[in-house]
């Protein structure tokens, strides 16, 4: 296809001229971009505006621009175009002109001088501009005098005389509370508002005087405060402001320290973690020291629990399973389920229990009665002696006495005064029955059960319970609270095992698997699920380097 | 070929920071302090003051992309740097702070450093999303040639409308001169179109909203399906398609409007919350120390 486009331009004298060219091309291309056939320098024309091409049924100009074409006044999207036609693209007008013999196509091309002058209301130069008049650094400006002023000016004129500070704090003014780093323990909590009280120096550590001021210190400094701490401030271990609230360094490094690697004549092992680094257990417990065969002197020993499980030497005899039937045992109230707690009774805080008594969480049960026809009659329980005189006595009394309930016992005749021979032949009857009676409770019915009974050939007392030996304390360096393990998850059974146990030889004490269920790393991360951060003064108290609380 | 600031130097600034991050979570996990993790300890103040350095060189960055002849690395990398150090910021600030947070100065710029670093982050989605966006929309024109395409439609619905009775001209006069674009950062954001219009009827005349040129275009409507006169209708219908197509070139320039308004937005938190950051930063430093 041939097109002719003429370049129609005004001269200066007024007067028009123009120019031809004839391209060869499928369409003429009408836009803004230079690569355009028919190049338009105007801005509202689009990069690639229209085009003219012989659609067969003649030729169309066609275009995909919003505003379109206008042709012949008429705005389009196409249209058939005939000789004469005018179209105009933003301010260039085309005209369709007579093709030239050879050219299948012709328009001229009038370059508008008129300017987009014409009035409209709409002045767009503010539109496209900046989203707000509003400067970044205006604004800057204020928010940092908002958080200079708020958060540091007016707080710190508290500093100035306590009467302003005051007056911060009681009103809704920032005050410096805002510049605490944590929250103030609530055993602090009557001075919490007060920050001057302990920061009693402006970029200065806080001074032990001021903890001084409240505190004695007693449990720690026993000579003067400075021999003792050295380089150490209050603060070096007591910290306030921490979350978790907590006023007392509890790392196990502070120990662990030194009990890591512990020199070889110490008569500590060495233990820097409970989880996986801590000492066998050791319990006390009574030994006898045998001398010659002989048990003489009993004296509290650390022995390794785990060898020592039957080691308990309390001279008893004991079946916890026996007591802890899941089927009951008989009592006074009939056949029932025993608690623990009936025998094991708290000491009052909870932390330990109370030592078992006969009279108090035995004599229920174990009654120490010895005659079937006076069955309120008991002898007394702790003096093997004081048994025989009772029982003695109790025989004398009724062989001799008036008392009714004696019946055919009596050896007075009705009316007749007692003779010497009378007396002395009722005592020989009375001790008789009484050792027999003696005999039949220490060996068989009753001190037996419970206790260890050797004969000692002695006529006069032959029998020899051996003394009780109880230990008061298996751990008597650890700070072990029973109410502390009363929870949820814990059970007596769970600890001591106590239901299994057949005999009283046997050391009821946890070992320490049994308290890593629960307790592990003073290093929380090192710590499965079920086990909670277990630093050494968990269950150990503090001392001081060098100045060990134990021997 | 264009290479995002995030993919800068084969991502380099995101292997820098991913180190730096994966070697300050290490140091945490493995230090120990004798006391609650917390800004006092040694690893505290060691991240403390890494942290305080970084915002400061972070703040820096507003002075180098001015300096044009500086040949310190180039713009692009330090942008990328700014951007993937500022997440890692982050995360070291967490660690300094052990996850103690109050109501105090310091958990403040702890705030304000989060929401520089958040309005950052959005500020990289907008810029790296929105230019294609605003390219797509504009469809290859410039911000004032589209203004120009308003004009002309403007121009040729007048001279469309000298052949119609007056009230038409008055619809396109007041149509003209009461099609509002921008406005407020709200307005511009929501692009919404604040135009009006004055129709005329038997009551007098009327100002109604013109969003999308609504109204316009039904009162034309109507104006249509009223004329009686072939020809006046065929005008009426010639003006329709005009109103039509600067409803288009309308949206098209809301649209770039709330882009562009996107891309410039962001800064106005960015730069502001880092002027007060600095501040809180400061004042953070100093109470600290001051009751220590």
């Amino acid at each position: 296809m041939k097109y002719l486009i003429r370049f129609i331009t005004q001269n200066p004298a007024g007067g028009t001229e123009h120019h031809d060219k004839v391209v060869d091309t499928a369409a003429v291309t009408i836009g803004r971009a230079t690569d355009q056939i028919l190049h338009l320098r105007d801005k509202r024309a689009r990069l690639q505006h229209a085009e003219i091409a012989n659609k067969g049924d003649g030729f169309h100009i066609s275009t995909s621009a919003l505003a379109g074409v206008t042709v012949n006044g008429k705005s389009q999207r196409d249209a058939l175009l005939s000789v004469g036609d005018t179209i105009e693209v933003g301010a260039n007008v085309l005209r369709i002109i007579e093709p030239p013999p050879e050219v299948d196509f012709a328009f001229s091309f009038e370059l508008s001088t008129e300017a987009t002058s014409e009035d409209l209301a709409q002045d767009w130069s503010t539109a496209g501009a900046r989203v707000t008049e509003l400067s970044k650094r205006k604004l800057s400006w204020y928010v940092v005098l908002a958080v200079l002023v708020l958060t540091l000016l007016v707080p710190a004129a508290g500093l100035l005389h306590p009467g302003i500070a005051s007056l911060l704090r009681s009103s809704i003014l920032p005050d410096d509370g805002l510049w605490l780093a944590g929250p103030v323990h609530s055993k602090h909590a009557s001075t919490s508002t007060e920050c001057e009280n302990c920061h009693t120096n402006l970029f200065r550590r806080v001074t032990d005087e001021a903890c001084l001021e409240c505190h004695t210190a007693t449990r720690h400094v026993t000579a003067p405060a400075e021999t003792v701490l050295g380089e150490r401030r209050c603060a070096s271990c007591h910290l306030e402001h921490n979350e978790p609230p907590s006023l007392v360094k509890r790392h196990q490094g502070l120990c662990a320290g030194c009990h890591a690697d512990m020199p070889d004549d110490s008569p500590f092992e060495d233990s820097s973690d409970f989880l996986d680094a801590h000492p066998r257990f050791k319990v006390s417990l009574l030994q006898p020291s045998v001398v010659e065969g002989e048990e003489t002197e009993w004296n509290l020993q650390h022995l390794i629990l785990s060898e020592s499980r039957n080691m308990d030497r309390s001279n008893l005899k004991f079946d916890h399973a026996v007591h802890l039937d899941e089927e009951g045992i008989v009592t006074p109230d009939g056949r029932r389920v025993v608690e623990c707690l009936e025998c094991h009774v708290p000491e009052p805080g909870g932390a330990r229990m109370k030592p078992v008594a006969m009279d108090e969480n035995c004599i229920a049960c174990h009654a120490l009665t010895f005659d079937a026809d006076d069955p309120d009659r008991e002898v007394p329980h702790g003096d093997p002696e004081g048994v025989v005189q009772v029982l003695i006595e109790y025989y004398s009394a009724r062989l001799l006495g008036d008392d009714p309930d004696a019946g055919s016992q009596r050896i007075r005749r009705p009316g007749r005064a007692l003779t010497k021979e009378d007396r002395d032949k009722a005592a020989a009857e009375a001790r008789v029955r009484a050792l027999k009676i003696a005999e039949d409770l220490f060996e068989r019915r009753a001190c037996v059960n419970c206790h260890d009974v050797s004969e000692t050939g002695d006529e006069q007392m032959p029998w020899r319970v051996e003394p009780v030996r109880l230990t008061e304390s298996f751990f008597p360096h650890a700070n072990f609270s029973h109410a502390a393990h009363d929870t949820e998850v814990t059970s007596c059974d769970g600890c001591h095992s106590a239901s299994t146990s057949e005999s009283a030889h046997d050391v009821l004490i946890p070992g320490i698997e049994t308290c890593r269920d629960c307790h592990g790393s003073g290093v929380t991360r090192r710590n499965n699920s079920n086990q909670t951060a277990s630093a050494c003064v968990m269950c150990h108290s503090f001392h001081f380097e060098n100045k060990g609380q134990y021997p | 070929m264009h290479e995002s600031i995030l993919a800068f130097n084969k991502r380099r600034y995101l292997w820098v920071s991913l180190l730096i991050s994966a070697l300050a979570i290490i140091a945490y996990w493995f230090n120990d302090p004798q006391e609650p993790a917390n800004g006092g300890t040694a690893l505290g103040y060691t991240l403390g003051t890494i942290g305080a350095l970084m915002i400061l060189w972070f703040t820096y960055f507003g002075v180098r992309k001015r300096r044009y002849s500086s040949t310190l690395g180039t713009v692009q990398g330090w942008l990328s740097a700014h951007v993937y150090l500022g997440i890692a910021l982050i995360i070291i600030v967490l660690l300094h702070s052990g996850f103690q947070f109050g109501f105090n100065v310091h958990t403040l710029a702890l705030v304000l450093m989060v929401l520089v670093v958040a309005s950052g982050l959005y500020g990289v989605v907008i810029y790296i999303r929105n230019p294609e966006r605003i390219s797509e929309n504009r469809d290859g024109a410039n911000r004032s040639e589209l203004f120009d395409q308003l004009d002309d439609i403007d121009r040729r619905s007048r001279r469309v409308a000298e052949t119609l009775p007056e009230e038409f001209q008055e619809l396109v006069s007041t149509g003209i001169s009461r099609t509002l674009l921008g406005g407020t950062v709200w307005a511009r954001l929501r692009g919404k179109d604040q135009s009006q219009v004055v129709l005329k009827s038997s009551n007098g005349s009327e100002v109604v909203a013109n969003a999308g040129q609504e109204a316009a275009l039904d009162w034309l409507a109507e104006q249509q399906s009223r004329s009686s006169d072939p020809e006046a209708a065929a005008t009426i219908g010639e003006l329709s398609a005009l109103v039509r197509n600067k409803r288009k070139l309308l949206r098209k320039l809301t649209e770039d409007m709330r882009l562009q308004a996107t891309i410039e937005v962001w800064l106005y938190a960015h730069v502001p919350l880092t002027a007060g950051l600095l501040v809180a930063l400061s004042v953070h430093i100093i109470t600290v120390f001051m009751y220590w």
